[in-house]
């Protein structure tokens, strides 16, 4: 559009067919495709909501089991947020428990993670090794890491952050090191042809093109450290801690207070990876010259 | 003599299939200072392996490489290269990618200031803070250029540099690279498959022959240019050309062994069957 004004999407290709042109531009709908993807988001909810129900009030009527059903377990999740407790403690005291554990396990195996995924990625040597322990965490499942942890560490904080370190680690070590590796030759020859080697290839060249690798990595991490909570808080001893509810759940029966902590362990996990890595993620992708992700 | 390839052989090796590929047999070849060669020839004649090797990307099997009296070992700024894929880092802008090959030599804004310099002399001072993706194939392979010139390498590597580009955008480099070639009295190896493109550019042009690489004939060209390609010498020149590709291509099947791909086993093919 030379000058005129920008016109909606009808009106413009209208115009644009009518004056023989080949491109055209029309007011962005962002408000549009915004609303879809709420649209669908909300019929998603929707669904699983729709099987949950079902579900329970097939177990209510088959088998007298105590299902919470959803409308019970959202008015107990209102109660809960209004201040009342749960097995002893307010949600928001559970989920500042669980966070925090969650917070340094994780941010651990960020450090640890992205080290060795970085050594890996770099010496070839070092990566046929170095991976086969890697590859091995990764097939253990959370619980059976309880064990390992109540013998290194007997029941506690640190057998807990040890078992969501353990499992938030793998996704974080095989996409850096995958990620630096798949660096397409040419970039690594234009480096060495300008006779650069050394941290500026490193930093100016590996990373950046290994970015979008890496932060699947440690989305990856993030997901599989959060999930694990249940299975790390079995460990830890003490009574506060949203994976400690549910575990506790089974012995005074109150599952709508286990449906609560679980709906609340979605909730933050999904706020966690919306805030931190979609953000994140849509930012390198502008730096690389790529298209958003929404 | 600027640089030169001795007696050199490159073979690949595939351990784990227990595969060999004979990418060049016994390949002599002078490049000479200031002079414009053209390394022409079928797709796995090892033009690009050739190049890599002056490049110093590639160390040779047998024989020997050597750029101005010194043993090449690995790539130097002093042999620039451009490349046949896009090769502009996307996360940098136009500037960003020029001025970071010359990373060495003084402080930012000089560097800056010479690699605007650059981007001036290949007519795209305009897009120097425009990111690589936002540019044509055409514009990236300038920048490309660019970078490569702001090293002021002695000897300049371009490997099929316009070969994903169309006819026209093609033609309108290589005059470009031609003009830069004259007034930075540079020495250029520039592999092509294209016959005329040779035949516009080069002050000499040789022809590899692929299934081992092997260099099959060379020829001089004095001709001024502009050239015009229809005039009676240079399609005679192309013809000659023309006769010698299809006379190396027939020389696959005939006595020489190579290698064949028969289901995903390699097999020694005599020509006969």
């Amino acid at each position: 559009m030379e000058g005129g004004k920008v016109l909606d999407r009808q009106a413009a290709m209208a115009e644009a067919l009518r004056d023989g042109r080949s491109h055209f531009k029309f007011v962005p709908e962002n408000w549009r495709t915004v609303l879809r993807s709420m649209l669908a988001a909300l019929l998603g909810v929707a669904i699983v909501i729709v099987i949950w129900w079902s579900i329970a009030e097939l177990m209510i009527y088959w088998r007298g089991a105590v299902f919470p059903t959803p409308p019970e377990t959202f008015s107990r999740l209102w109660e809960a947020l209004s201040g009342a407790n749960i097995m002893g403690d307010s949600i928001f005291a559970h989920a500042q428990a669980s966070l925090a554990r969650w917070g340094v396990g994780y941010l651990l195996a960020l450090v640890i993670g992205l080290l060795l995924g970085v050594t890996f990625g770099t010496i070839n040597r070092l990566h046929d090794v170095g991976m086969v322990p890697i590859f091995i965490i990764q097939m253990i499942p959370g619980l059976a890491w309880i064990p390992v942890a109540m013998l290194v560490f007997g029941l506690g904080e640190s057998a807990t952050v040890f078992i969501i370190l353990v499992t938030a680690l793998p996704p974080i070590v095989i996409n850096t090191a995958g990620g630096i590796r798949q660096v397409p030759p040419v970039f690594n020859r234009v480096a060495k042809m300008s006779g650069q080697g050394g941290a500026s290839l490193f930093l100016k060249v590996l990373i950046p093109s290994a970015s979008l690798s890496i932060i699947n990595g440690m989305r990856l991490g993030l997901a599989n450290g959060w999930r694990v909570l249940i299975a790390a808080e079995m460990v830890v001893g003490v009574a506060v801690g949203l994976g400690y509810s549910i575990f506790q759940s089974r012995y005074n029966l109150d599952f709508e207070a286990a449906f609560v902590c679980i709906i609340v362990i979605c909730l933050v996990g999904l706020t966690i990876e919306k805030l931190l890595f979609v953000v994140l993620e849509n930012k390198v992708r502008d730096r690389l010259g790529l298209d958003r992700e929404d | 003599m600027l640089a030169s390839l001795q007696n050199v052989s490159k073979v690949f090796l595939d351990p784990r299939h227990g595969r060999g590929l004979v990418a060049l047999n016994d390949v002599t070849l002078d490049v000479e200072e200031g002079e414009f060669l053209c390394l022409i020839g079928p797709s796995g004649c090892g033009k690009s392996t050739t190049l890599n090797l002056l490049a110093g990307f590639e160390s040779p099997t047998l024989g020997k490489v050597h750029f101005k009296g010194g043993l090449v070992t690995k790539p130097s700024p002093k042999r620039g290269v451009v490349f046949q894929e896009f090769s502009l880092y996307p996360w940098m802008s136009v500037l960003e990618n020029v001025s970071f090959s010359i990373q060495g030599i003084g402080d930012r804004e000089e560097r800056e200031a010479k690699a605007m310099e650059y981007l001036r002399l290949v007519g795209l001072a305009d897009f120097s803070h425009a990111r690589p993706n936002d540019l044509s194939g055409g514009m990236k392979q300038r920048v490309a250029i660019a970078r490569t010139l702001a090293m002021d390498p002695d000897l300049l590597l371009m490997d099929e540099p316009f070969g994903s580009l169309d006819e026209q955008t093609r033609r309108k480099l290589d005059n470009e690279v031609l003009g830069l070639w004259k007034r930075e009295g540079k020495t250029v190896v520039f592999v092509t498959h294209c016959i005329d493109e040779a035949l516009i550019l080069g002050t000499r042009v040789v022809l590899m022959s692929a299934s081992p690489g092997r260099i099959n004939k060379e020829w001089r060209i004095d001709a001024p240019w502009p050239r015009d390609l229809a005039s009676p010498k240079m399609m005679s020149l192309k013809e000659q050309m023309i006769r010698h590709l299809q006379v190396c291509q027939c020389a696959n099947n005939a006595p020489n062994v190579r290698f064949v791909e028969i289901d995903g086993l390699t097999e020694k093919d005599d020509g006969k069957g």
